[in-house]
């Protein structure tokens, strides 16, 4: 059966509380997951308090402060720190987002920092996405043809071109399959919103000649239909990108294939 | 049976596959269809609800004894067991992963909505041919 608690040894206990900056009186709580797998601890939470007249205005700006000037064990993903290279994908007050483009004024209080859900923790705010990525490999994700190929470039209209857009954008974050509810019950066999948003992308792309195999290798019980439209995925994009309407759109052409 | 151990190279194969493919959209499509004449159901079931309110066996009788509103009812009941049967199904599969309990599940599943279909459609027709 599928486990609705965590197993024991996952369950967080109450952390540390680090000491308050003084000679400031801009102060934001966080209280951020910590995990060390090498300890043998369970994870715990711990409590920071960030001055935040003394760095950037971005959830990440306050994480590095803290990593910079409090606790340097604090392990986070960063790289781009512009909502570009999705590194910094993490749940934050209960919502998984890009902790680069999440600013400090979107909410009040105290600010709660974890790990993307449902995922093995490698260590604190990192998840290990080795499923993820293989579930992105598993659909494919370049141009794949049958014709010659053409002295230049395999060429594409301008109306082609445009029904790529709201696809091509995603920056493989994860903010989205670990979101949805069916990846959490079916991440191995389920290939998530993610995934199948880029499968969605080579499917309808003019260029590509195998959309008949394509669609084929999707067709599965778990690998796409695990979706139930539940829209936690087009409701967190960082993006804005809408994967629930793209799963919909291949449902819809495995019905016409098998009809046709 | 021992389950299939799922590795990153497993997933990451376009080939792999956890169950029947052909049937899975054929679930997917008679889901949708079931559903939407579901809908229908309801509001006939409301309707005959409404007509029989306050009546004995008799007026339950005269009504669906009536061949047209009887085996009508008959076939959108038995359409019912079918939206029941796929959607149990899908509920079975997103959460009863281990495999014996999983297929044990599936049949159960299976038997529980033919038994319902045939005990609802048989008891209708009794009406509608012997009263």
């Amino acid at each position: 059966m599928v486990e609705l608690r965590l197993p024991k040894n996952s369950r967080p206990t109450a952390g540390k509380t680090w000491p308050k900056p003084k000679d400031t009186s801009k102060l934001r709580e966080f209280q951020i997951y910590r995990y060390d797998p090498d300890s043998g601890d369970n994870p715990r939470i711990d409590t920071y308090f960030v001055d935040t007249g003394d760095c950037g205005p971005m959830i990440l700006d306050a994480l590095l402060w803290i990593k910079n000037k409090v606790d340097p064990t604090l392990t986070l993903r960063r790289s781009c720190r512009e909502g570009i290279c999705g590194s910094c994908s993490m749940n934050i007050n209960g919502l998984n987002t890009l902790a680069c483009t999440h600013g400090m004024d979107e909410s009040t209080g105290t600010i709660k920092v974890y790990p993307l859900p449902h995922m093995p923790v490698v260590k604190d705010l990192v998840p290990d996405l080795t499923n993820f990525y293989a579930q992105h490999r598993a659909i494919e994700p370049w141009l794949k043809t049958t014709s010659p190929t053409p002295d230049t470039e395999w060429k594409q209209s301008i109306e082609d071109r445009a029904k790529l857009d709201g696809l091509y954008e995603c920056i493989l974050c994860a903010c989205c399959s670990t979101s949805c509810p069916s990846y959490w019950w079916n991440g191995e066999k389920y290939l998530g919103p993610a995934a199948l948003l880029q499968a969605y992308r080579w499917l309808i792309d003019s260029r590509d000649e195998t959309q008949d195999e394509r669609l084929g290798d999707l067709e599965d019980p778990f690998k796409l239909y695990r979706c139930h439209t539940i829209m936690n995925c087009a409701k967190v994009c960082p993006k804005g990108l809408n994967p629930a309407k793209a799963i919909a759109e291949i449902k819809k052409m495995m019905v016409e294939r098998r009809a046709a | 049976m021992r389950e299939p151990v799922i590795t990153p190279s497993t997933i990451a194969d376009p080939k792999t596959k956890y169950g029947n493919a052909k049937s899975s959209t054929r679930h997917f499509f008679t889901q949708r269809l079931t559903g939407a004449i579901n809908i229908l159901f309801t509001a006939f079931l409301i309707y005959i609800v409404i007509s029989i309110a306050g009546e004995g066996r008799e007026g339950v009788v005269s009504l669906l004894g009536n061949p047209v509103i009887g085996i009508v009812f008959a076939i959108l009941f038995a359409i019912v067991c079918v939206h029941m049967r796929i959607g149990m199904r899908e509920i079975i599969e997103d959460y009863v992963h281990e495999q014996r309990t999983n297929r044990l599940s599936l049949s159960l599943n299976s038997f529980f909505a033919i038994a319902v279909g045939v005990v609802g459609v048989l008891s209708v027709l009794k009406l509608v041919f012997w009263g």
